[in-house]
Order: structure tokens, then sequence, then C-alpha cells
């Protein structure tokens, strides 16, 4: 049974002067979903994302969580949300125990429960024997960890996780990646967006693509992935022109030869065409030199979608 | 649909919250604890032993009279009887009213050109004339007063007069002299000199034209005081004795310059100047440290946290704004005690106001300080042009030299900075005797104004989104 979305965006427009930043962008988030953000720099994700966090207004269109208007006044939405930002947005000169502090009670919190929450907190992220220490004795690991914990010790209902893994070394990543994962399961909505698309491949199960301030995609992972075919790429001797006839004549398939006399088959079905190319090689006494298949990544979609051409 | 969520934080809580952290990351930087509260007390302890003794005050031509004044009033018991008993004695036994040294320093005093400085031992006086700093010091002896009183013509009296004037050993009284001062050191001896001429000789006339009078008759006294009708031979003081007007003008009796001896020279009058001086312009320096903060802040990215949080813009600004005054006042109280602790300075007799001077100069100061967080975007740009800011406000208000050395234009021109009338206030506070309290109360208003301007920009270009 599909959830009920959260937080739902509405034909968002944001202009910095003559620049749109935003156009039209419309999508929604379920209670409980990690949904993935992926796009090159410049894509409008950071604008999206400060929108979603009431840091600033749209132009035009509407931003609900709970079916209330996301903006800079509304407090009360605000105290919903949790962000980890680009930057480990920390203070140096306090303990990882004192950063949670200061920031749960900016959230309301107090006491004996803020004290808990904390503990909990530094458990969660594998700070507990280091709670006292200055952040500024961390490594670089250990401050996206509590840049995590800081965005979470509120509990919000929504998460937005804006590059949570720059500069991490994979052992922090991979514990960055549980905790994510936990604190999802146990129905918080997350909002994941990074540069690394196997990241989001690997933790989100929707994903939409921006570029040029627009959604260019908003689907289910496996959906997306229809986008593309998979690739047969083969040699054969002596003459491939009879096997080229042959495969030419599908509607299934796209066949094409390359320069240095390979064939590139495009199919959805990659293990049965593959068994129906062997079949036919047999069939016309050809000899296979080289094989080569290539499944669909999300990385090929967001490179097909966006393009391969260097961006600012 | 929304779930029931806990209570946003009271305003007052955000604020204190806020306030607390920064308080504890100012703490935790020594660096801004040696700026705001170190480097002023080095500064004005270095300044203070290298700088002149003139330092601070307004250049003066009058010649100063340095006096050690040891006397003590002796009033024999046959006078106090004789005093007590007959009426028409009182005049002439109970004058003067205080000690005879007193009169002397009423007459330098009321002399044209001269300024008194009275040093509170012997020891010190010997001290200041061997370094030089003093030419001469006049020391009335404990027994002045009743060695003056004894003067007099009559063979049983004492008589002072020599070719020179008065002989002041006879006096109990001594010119303690710099001999590498002396032309300086005879000046003042001769109008030493001419002061107890001045005292002493209407005194002597006065008791014996009595004498005259209790023995030889009132006719032979009122023949004499007919024949010379210019001159009143029974008063004794120079005045009533050649009927002169008594000087209108209000003389100040004792024209104290503070001495002061050891490295620190504490208690000189330097310190007046110089203590308020780096109180004004250091609390300015808290431009940057708490804009430096506040830049830490954006490079960190823990604003975009705060303007994320559910806190108003009000509650960011106040949040900011508070742990800043906060350590303004304590900054300012702190250098004033250390002011008077260490350098020996004085608070002068309205220390009430102080404080009203330090907290409305803190007001301007953390107004400057949310201003200077707001224009710099980073702490570079905070460092650079926080302090060019802050040192030119300072050369031009009259922090790094004596605002009374300030030509009267430029002294006027100085009052578009917030230190000037700080300077102002306390100048009236701290120099001045009597303080005029409208000059402070009209500048803690103008400190206060300059707060509110600062802090009404400063609220209004913050941009709180990064």
């Amino acid at each position: 049974m599909p959830r009920e979305p959260i937080l739902e965006v509405e034909s968002l427009i944001k202009d910095y002067g003559p620049v749109r930043a935003l156009d039209g962008v419309s999508f929604a988030v379920s209670e409980g979903e990690m949904f993935g953000l992926l796009g090159p720099n410049g894509a409008g994700k950071t604008t999206l994302l400060s929108i979603i966090s009431c840091l600033i207004r749209s132009t035009s269109g509407r931003a609900t969580l709970f079916g209330k208007e996301l903006s800079p006044n509304n407090r009360l939405i605000r105290q919903q949300i949790g962000i980890v930002p680009q930057e480990s947005a920390l203070y140096d000169d306090l303990s990882a125990r004192e950063n949670l502090s200061f920031f749960g009670k900016l959230y309301g919190m107090g006491g004996a429960s803020l004290r808990k929450r904390i503990d909990d907190v530094l458990q969660a992220i594998g700070l507990a024997d280091r709670a006292t220490r200055r952040v500024g004795t961390f490594s670089g690991g250990m401050k996206r960890r509590l840049n995590l914990g800081v965005a979470i010790i509120h509990e919000p209902r929504l998460l937005l996780l804006d590059e949570p893994t720059t500069g991490v070394d994979p052992q922090s990543r991979n514990h960055l990646f549980d905790e994510i994962r936990r604190i999802n399961q146990a129905g918080m909505a997350i909002i994941y967006t990074s540069h690394y698309v196997s990241e989001v491949e690997s933790l989100c199960n929707r994903v939409a693509i921006m570029d040029h301030g627009r959604l260019i995609a908003c689907d289910e992972l496996d959906v997306l992935m229809q986008h593309l075919q998979s690739v047969i790429r083969f040699r054969v001797t002596p003459d491939p022109t009879p096997l080229v006839s042959r495969l030419v004549t599908r509607d299934d398939i796209v066949v094409r030869t390359t320069e240095d006399n390979a064939i590139e088959i495009e199919c959805n079905e990659i293990k049965t065409t593959l068994i129906q190319v062997m079949t036919l090689l047999n069939e016309l006494q050809l000899g296979l030199v080289s094989l080569e298949t290539e499944e669909p990544s999300l990385e090929h979609v967001f490179l097909h979608l966006t393009g391969k051409a260097l961006r600012d | 649909m929304i779930e029931k969520y806990r209570p946003l934080a009271t305003p007052f809580f955000v604020i204190w919250t806020m306030a607390k952290k920064d308080l504890r990351v100012l703490l935790r930087d020594r660096r801004s604890v040696v700026i705001l509260l170190a480097m002023p007390l080095v500064f004005i302890f270095v300044l203070g032993i290298s700088l002149g003794e003139g330092f601070g005050q307004k250049p003066d031509d009058r010649l100063r009279i340095s006096i050690v004044d040891l006397d003590v009033r002796y009033v024999p018991t046959d006078i106090k009887e004789k005093v007590s008993k007959n009426s028409k004695a009182k005049t002439a036994e109970a004058f003067p009213s205080g000690t005879w040294s007193q009169v002397m320093k009423d007459d330098l005093a009321q002399a044209a050109g001269i300024k008194l400085e009275i040093i509170p031992t012997r020891e010190m006086a010997e001290q200041l004339v061997r370094d030089g700093q003093r030419a001469a010091v006049i020391v009335f002896g404990p027994e002045f007063s009743d060695r003056v009183y004894h003067c007099s013509f009559l063979a049983d009296g004492l008589n002072p007069l020599f070719r020179d004037g008065v002989n002041l050993s006879i006096l109990d009284a001594e010119i303690i002299r710099d001999p590498t001062q002396l032309a300086a050191s005879s000046i003042i001896e001769q109008v030493i000199q001419v002061s107890a001429l001045r005292v002493v000789i209407p005194w002597m006339i006065g008791t014996a034209f009595r004498e005259v009078g209790d023995r030889m008759g009132g006719f032979v006294q009122s023949g004499i005081t007919k024949m010379f009708p210019n001159y009143n031979f029974l008063a004794f003081t120079w005045t009533g004795l050649t009927k002169a007007e008594e000087r209108k003008t209000p003389v100040v009796a004792t024209n104290l310059d503070e001495v002061s001896t050891g490295l620190l020279k504490r208690g000189s009058y330097r310190y007046q100047v110089l203590v308020p001086s780096y109180t004004v312009m250091f609390s300015f320096f808290l431009a940057l440290t708490c804009g430096g903060l506040f830049a830490a802040e954006r490079r960190q990215g823990t604003l975009k946290r705060l303007a994320a949080a559910p806190l108003s813009r009000a509650q960011i600004i106040l949040g900011k704004l508070f742990p800043c005054l906060l350590t303004a006042i304590l900054q300012g109280t702190f250098l004033m005690t250390m002011g008077k602790l260490v350098f020996g300075m004085k608070w002068g007799n309205q220390p009430g106001w102080m404080f009203g001077v330090i907290l409305s100069t803190a007001i301007a100061a953390s107004g400057m300080a949310m201003l200077v967080a707001t224009l710099a975007r980073t702490e570079t740009q905070v460092m650079i042009y926080g302090t060019m800011a802050v040192l030119m406000m300072a050369g031009i208000s009259g922090c790094l030299m004596p605002r009374e050395l300030m030509p009267e234009q430029m002294k006027e021109f100085s009052r578009i900075t917030p230190h000037a009338w700080a300077l102002d206030a306390y100048a009236q506070l701290l120099l001045n005797p009597v303080p005029n309290i409208m000059i402070v109360a009209n500048a803690c208003f103008m400190l206060l104004g300059f707060g509110v301007v600062f802090l009404g920009l400063a609220w209004t270009m913050l941009k709180l989104e990064t």
C-alpha cells in the first residue's frame, strides 16, 4: 500500500535576478522514503534544498510538509526538518556533546530527555567515547558523523542530506550509510543529494535527476534503469555481414557495426538475446573473437539524461 | 498530517543558549581574552612607564610651587584660656583659623601665574628633587605655625627677618633644591620669600601695634592710625594691612598634581587619561572578536544551521548581540577596576555615572560589532576592515592621544565617532574635580544613539541565508 506523501513540491520556480535556478520542479516524498536527488553542478539541487529547509523563499510554486507551507516564517514546520549541510557545520571549540546539546536546546529540547537523546545519538554515530573532546581535534570522518548527529538530535520527520560523505574515508562512509539506513527504517523520510551516483544507487529506492533547474527524471530506480538498454558487444570471424543482416530484421533489438568491425546490440533482455546470438553464430559457422556485455546503471542513466559535456 | 511536536523554545531561552555558547567559545579562545583584557593593560602599562610627566595635561605656563606640609597648629594653654575668657582677644589669638602654612598656601594660590602642588611626604619630595623632576620644594615643618605665632618685633619674640627677607629656618621651613636647576629653584625661592614676607610682616605689625595700644594707650594707637590712613596696622594679613580689595575670583587652593614613584608610577595623572582611552579603544576591538565569531559561523556553515532551526531572525541577532554586550560590560568594568588597583587611577566622585558610561559604550561597541559582522563576509575581511575602522576611529577620537591636545575643530569633527563621546564623558568623571553631569548624560545618550543606529543597520542588512 503506497504511503502518504509528506513533502509535496509543486511547480517550484526560483529566480536569482535574470537567472532561473529552478524551473517548475514538482515531486513528492513519502513518509519513511529514501529519496535521491542527482544533478550536475549548477543543476539547482542546493537551491531546491534551501527552499525545502526554509532558508529561502521560492519565486513561485509551492512546497508543503505535512500540508503546511514551507516558509522561513513557519517555525513550527522548521522543527520537523533536519539538515546535513555539505560542510561540517559544527563548533570546533565545543565538544561533541556540547554541539549536540546546543542544537537540541534550540529545537526546544532540554533536561533529562535531551541528555538521553544525546547519549543515544553519540552511541549511534560511534562517538560516545569522544563525547567530551573538542570537535576541532576530530578527523574529517568523525566530523561528518557528528554532522549527521546534530541534524537528527531533535528527531526530525524529514532529513535533508547534502553531499554528506564529502572527504570521508571508506570506513566512516560505511558507518554513515548504516546509520542513514537505520534512521530511515525507523520512519524518517530522507532526501539524499550526492555527486556519487553509486551512493544514491545503493541507498535510495526513488531518484530524481535535475539539470538546468528542471527535474528531468523522477522515478523508482528500476524504472529509471529501463530508460537504457543493455549492450552486447562482440567480434566474429571471418565475415560478420550475414549475421548482421539476420539480426537487423528483429524489432526488439538495435544493431550497429562499429568502425573497428565490432557488432553492438542494444537489447532489453540480455540473457535471452545472448543465447539467440550464440545460436546464430553456430548456425552461420562463425567464430567468436571477443565478447563483452554492459548492463545499464544509474550513472549511465544520469549521463544519458544530462549529457557528458563538462559543467562549470 | 503533522504530528504533535514539542513546543518551540522560549525566546529568552534561545537567546541565553546562544549567548552561553558564544561566551564559552570566547573563553576558550585565548587570543580573544588576550586582545580584550590583557592587551589594553599591556598598552597602559608600557605607555604609563614611558610617557612623560605631563602626558594628558594641558600645557600649563604657570609656575609650580611644590609643598610638603607637615605643619601642626599648636596653641599654648595660656592662649586658649585667654581666648575663652577675653572676647576682645579672640580676634588676635584665634588668628589664623587653620595652620600658618595654610595662610602661606592661600597667599601663594592667590598669586597670579602660580599653581600649587602638594606632595604628601618629605621623602617623596627629596626623591623628586633628586630625580630632577622638581627644581625646589618648600617643606613646612611641624612647628611652622608655632614659630610664626611667636614672631615679633619685640625683644622676647622671634625675629625671622634678615637681609634676604625671611629666614625660613627660624620658622621651621626649608627649601629643598636641585643643585642642577639653580635658575628655576632661585625663582621658586624668591616667590616663597615674597609670600613669607606678605604673611609674616602683617602679623608682626599687627601684634606689635596691639602691644602699642596695650602699653601706651589707645590714644597713641589712634594717632598713628590717623597718621597712616592708607594702612590698617591692626590687620594680620597683607590685604588687610594695605587695605586692598580681597581677590574676588575663586582660587583653587591646592592644585594637586599627582606625584608618583616606582616603575608603575601608580596614581600618576597619566593613568586618568590612559586607562579610559584604552578602555574605550579596546571596547571597540570587540567588533573584531564578535565579528570574527559571526564570520566563523558563516565559514563553518553553522549560520545555515541556525537559520534553518526554528528561530526567528530577532532571536538570532539578539542571541549574537547579548554575549557581545555582556563581554563589553565585563571588559569595561575589568579595565576600570584594574586601572584603580594596578595603576592607582582615581574614579572621581561620581563612580555611579562611570558605570553608566561603561554600559552605554558597551552598547555602542556591541552595535558596531554586529554591523561589522553583517558587512564582513569572512574572518579575513573582519580582521582587515574591522582593524582599519577601529584604529581609524580611535585615532580620530583621541584614544591614541589626549583629546585636550587636539585642535578645537578636530575635537568637534571627532564627535562623529562614539569613542569621542565616551572619552568626553570619562574626562568629566575622571579629570574634572566637579564633573558636569549634563555632559556625561549627553555623552551616554549619544553612545546609546550610536548603538541603536549601528544595530538598526545590522538588523536591516544582515543576510542569514548564505
